[in-house]
Parts: structure tokens; sequence; C-alpha cells
């Protein structure tokens, strides 16, 4: 398995210091078959383990599955066979109301970013607490240390309109950390952004993930894939493929 | 708790505040249900009123001529008495109908004290037994020389209560297209903001943190807009007033107990609709 801290740790501050056990497992799907209503089968038998700290890439072409394996562990959508653990959990039989407590868990970010437009960056992420109740006092400090880390302090204050895509997708990541998750997800969170912008965008969940977070990353970039050398897991028609550490994007012979 | 209730009233004044266009569109639907709400109860209130008020007087009236003697008064009363149809017979003079309508009209006793004499005819008051037979002594009585006009209120009455029937069914109708419009404008302007439900989702608000200030959103909606309402209302209530009077005779508006309740029910449907149209709407957003 892949280490989870790299050669800086000692440096940089870990948002979860006392779930350092490191063959905890956050992640597990077992035996995962998803077929939507329309009758497509997206998943067929997947078979994932993540454990604590990992970094993994999941890689794959449009249509193989990436998609929906997110939206099982944000809990959008429910296995039709086999179950979806996070920490433990079977995600399919917590209670609805559950569910909210267990998206806190999980900072997710997409290729859209989904920023509200008529919000500061300050406000974006602060949403994020807000909306879960959070005392009024505790959220700017936790606010600032999210800008802290991906760097926006100096933008604090402006709209998403204001801003470039990359600092877009910092936003977004920031208003993900804001909660302090165990899991981070990334969704094709370069889809949108250019080739300089998109490695800034890697260094820092890799950072994220230097600070004890386990990151997955669903993406096309092949580039950022095989330079960074993390565990790559490739779905093809709803299948895993390949599961390897220290891989590059595509397979190699 | 307390953060939560702090928390729903705060972004629900913001919401309604961000969104004025979405806000103003759905309020003025409101105040156009409300307003149409009231005016029917107010309007079907005072025909009942009428109603009960036609329908406690005589069934057939025949006027008399002036020239008709005390010896044809007797005559015509004990022919109608005679009729099977006929249960009962009063005989109003000149002097009482008079009397009567000084009573019933104070504020017009100067116009009327001012003409030369008194220009109101007597008449036999006549109630039936059953009011199909009306054409049986309404024949007898056009015959008559000494009647000049016969009335027969039970043909009003009947008409009266076919045209409530068709204003209740017809004010039923348009209510409920209003409250599907109402509660469409609601449904858009939640709709609009689904970007914001997601995103909250996301982030692992509850339901709860998600649908309240959309609630309270649509109380606001629902209380400016009664608010407004009741506004018009005052507004209009004297002129409205002079109207019904003078179509009516009786004025069932002017009673306090009616402006409360008229003002109870505006309130009533209005903070109803909002927080229902707010909460289904949402609901319709949560259970993706």
């Amino acid at each position: 398995m892949s280490a989870p801290t790299g050669g800086n740790a000692a440096t940089t501050p870990r948002l979860r210091p006392d779930e350092r056990v490191p063959s905890r497992i956050v992640l597990a799907l077992q035996g995962v078959t998803k077929s939507y209503p329309n009758g497509k089968v997206a998943l067929k038998g997947v078979d994932l383990t993540i454990p604590d700290g990992d970094f993994v890439f999941l890689v794959g072409p449009s249509g193989a599955g990436k998609s929906t394996v997110i939206k099982l562990l944000i809990r959008e959508e429910v296995p039709t066979k086999g179950s979806v653990l996070l920490d433990g959990r079977d995600l399919a039989k917590i209670k609805k109301r559950e569910v909210p407590k267990i998206r806190r868990k999980i900072g997710v970010v997409f290729q859209d970013f989904k920023l509200l437009p008529n919000k500061t960056v300050r406000d974006n992420i602060g949403f994020a607490l807000e909306v879960t109740g959070a005392r009024r006092s505790a959220i700017e400090p936790a606010v600032d240390r999210a800008l802290k880390i991906v760097g926006l302090t100096g933008h604090a204050d402006h709209l998403p309109g204001q801003l470039s895509g990359g600092e877009q997708q910092r936003t977004a990541i920031a208003r993900a950390l804001v909660h302090n998750p165990r899991l981070f997800i990334a969704d094709e969170p370069t889809g949108n952004l250019d080739p300089v912008i998109s490695w800034e965008i890697i260094q820092l969940l890799l950072r994220i993930n230097e600070m004890g977070v386990t990151v997955l990353m669903a993406t096309h970039n092949a580039e950022v894939v095989t330079a960074v050398r993390k565990r790559v897991v490739a779905l093809e028609e709803g299948r895993i493929v390949r599961d390897e550490l220290g891989a590059a994007y595509h397979r190699e012979d | 708790m307390f953060a939560f209730v702090g928390f729903s009233l705060r972004r629900g004044w913001q919401g309604f505040w961000r969104h004025k266009l979405t806000s103003l569109a759905a309020t003025a639907t409101m105040v156009l249900m409300l307003v149409l709400l009231s005016g029917l109860v107010i309007l079907l209130n005072g025909l009942d009123a009428t109603l009960n008020y036609v329908q406690q007087e005589v069934q057939v009236v025949a006027y008399l001529r002036d020239s008709a003697g005390t010896q044809d008064v007797s005559r015509l009363e004990a022919a109608l008495q005679e009729m099977p149809a006929v249960q009962d017979v009063k005989y109003v003079s000149k002097d009482q109908a008079y009397s009567d309508f000084l009573a019933r009209h104070p504020e017009d006793a100067d116009v009327i004290r001012s003409l030369p004499s008194n220009p109101l005819p007597a008449s036999l008051q006549i109630n039936l037994r059953d009011p199909n037979q009306y054409l049986e002594v309404a024949t007898y009585l056009r015959a008559d020389n000494a009647v000049d006009r016969v009335l027969n209120i039970q043909q009003t009455v009947d008409q009266m209560v076919s045209v409530i029937g068709i204003l209740r069914s017809g004010g039923i109708v348009v209510l409920l297209v209003v409250l599907f419009i109402i509660m469409n404008t609601i449904r858009i302007a939640v709709v609009s903001r689904a970007d914001e439900i997601e995103i909250m989702r996301l982030v692992g608000a509850s339901d709860a943190f998600i649908r309240w200030p959309f609630v309270i959103e649509g109380a606001i909606v629902g209380l400016l807009g009664a608010l407004l309402t009741i506004g018009l209302l005052l507004a209009a209530q004297s002129p409205v007033n002079d109207f019904l009077k003078g179509y009516f005779t009786v004025f069932p508006i002017t009673g306090e107990l009616i402006v409360r309740n008229i003002a109870l029910l505006v309130l009533g449907t209005g903070l109803g609709i909002g927080v229902l149209g707010s909460y289904l709407s949402v609901r319709s957003c949560l259970s993706r």
C-alpha cells in the first residue's frame, strides 16, 4: 500500500492527527453491481479497498463507471448488489437522516466547481459550515484555515466571477476541506483547467493527502497520473481492469 | 435548536430579498388570489344575506291601483283566502307602505318627504302553500281591475339561488386555477435555486436545514401578500359598501365581525399556501 506520508509530513499540519492507524480501511466496495432503471449496467461486481491515507487515481474512458463509483461513495445512489462501506458502515443500510452526517466526512469537488456566484469566496466556504449547523463563532477560524491551505487568503472577499478557473477550483477544495473530511473525492477536478493550473491543483491534492486525508481522484489527465506515480485503479465497462501502485495512466508492459 | 431557528429565519429573509423578482412575482400572484378569494366571500355573503332577507318576506305581492277602494280589498282578500294554494293574505295600506319605507331607508326620508303626495301603492302580500302554484294566483290577480302589478318574489329568489350557485362553483374553479398558478410560481422560485440545494446536500446539510429557510421564505410571501390584500380591501371598503348598498339594499361588509373574519381568512390562506407551496416544492428537490 502506498505510504500516506511524504517527506515533508513533519512540517505539514495534520488534519486528523489521532487517526493514523496505517492499515485502517476507509473505504471498501464489495462485489458492487449497479444497474440504472433504464437498464444500463454501470458497474459489474467491483471490489475495491482503500486504506486510510491512500491517494488513488480512478481512471478509465467516459462511461466506464467512474461517476457511478463517486455517486455510490457520496450515497447519491445505492448499489443494486454488493455493499459500499465507509469506515466499516454499509452506506445502503444507514438511515436517511444519517446521510448528511456521512457526507460531512467526505469532501467532494467537481469539474464545474459548483460555487454560488453571488457569495464571496469566504462565504462560499463558510456556507458548508453554516448549513450544517455550525456555531457562527466557529465558522471564521475554520474558513481562515481552509483559505490558508488552498492559498486564497488574499482573495477571500472576491466573488467567484472575479477568479480564474484554478482559483475557483481551489475555493471549491477549501469548501470541501472545511469539515475536516476523512475522504476527499475529486471528480475530474482539472477537466476545465489548463495544464499549468491543473498541475497546481494536483500539488494541492497531494498536500491535502500529506495532511492525512485519503484522496480519490477520478480523472482523464494521463500526464498528471503518470507523473505522480500513485495508486491507479482503471475501470473499463464497469469492471476494474487494473489496480497498480506507483503506476502510469496507461498500462506499462 | 435556537441556532437552527435563527439560521432558518435569517436565510429565509435573505432568500426573499436576494431573489426579489421571483419573490415579488409570487407575492403578486398571492395578492391576486387573496383579492379574488375575499371578493368571492364578500359577494356570496352579501347575496346570502339578501336572500335570507327576501325569503322572510312574502312570496307574491300584488300592488293595487290607487283607485281601489276598501270593498275591492275585502273582495280580493276573500277570494284569495278561498283558493287552496294560498296560505295567508296581508293588506298593506299606502300609509303603512310609507312608514315601512321610511323605517328601511331613513337616509332617503328627506327625498320622500319632499314629494307632494305618497307615491307608494297599497298592496296585498300573499304567502303560498306551494310556490309552484304561483301562476294560478298571479293570473287571477292580473285579471282584476283593482290590481296594478303582480310581483313574484319566489321567482327572484329562484334566480338568486341559481346566480349564487353559479358564482360559487365558478369562483371555486377560478380560485383553484389561481392556487395552481401560485404553487407553480413558488415552485419555480425554489427550483431556480436547485444549485444551491444541490450544494447544500453535497456538503452534508440535513433536510431540515435545507427546507426551513425556504418554508420561512414562503411564509414571508404569504404574509406580505395577505397584508397587501388587507390593505387593498380596507381602501376599497367604503366605495364597495356604497355600491352594495345601492345594489342589494342590504349591506353585509360594514359589520366589524365580517371585516375581522375576512382579515383572518386572508392571513390564514396566504400563510398556509406560502408555507405549503414551499414545503412541497423543496420536498420534490430533496427526494431525488
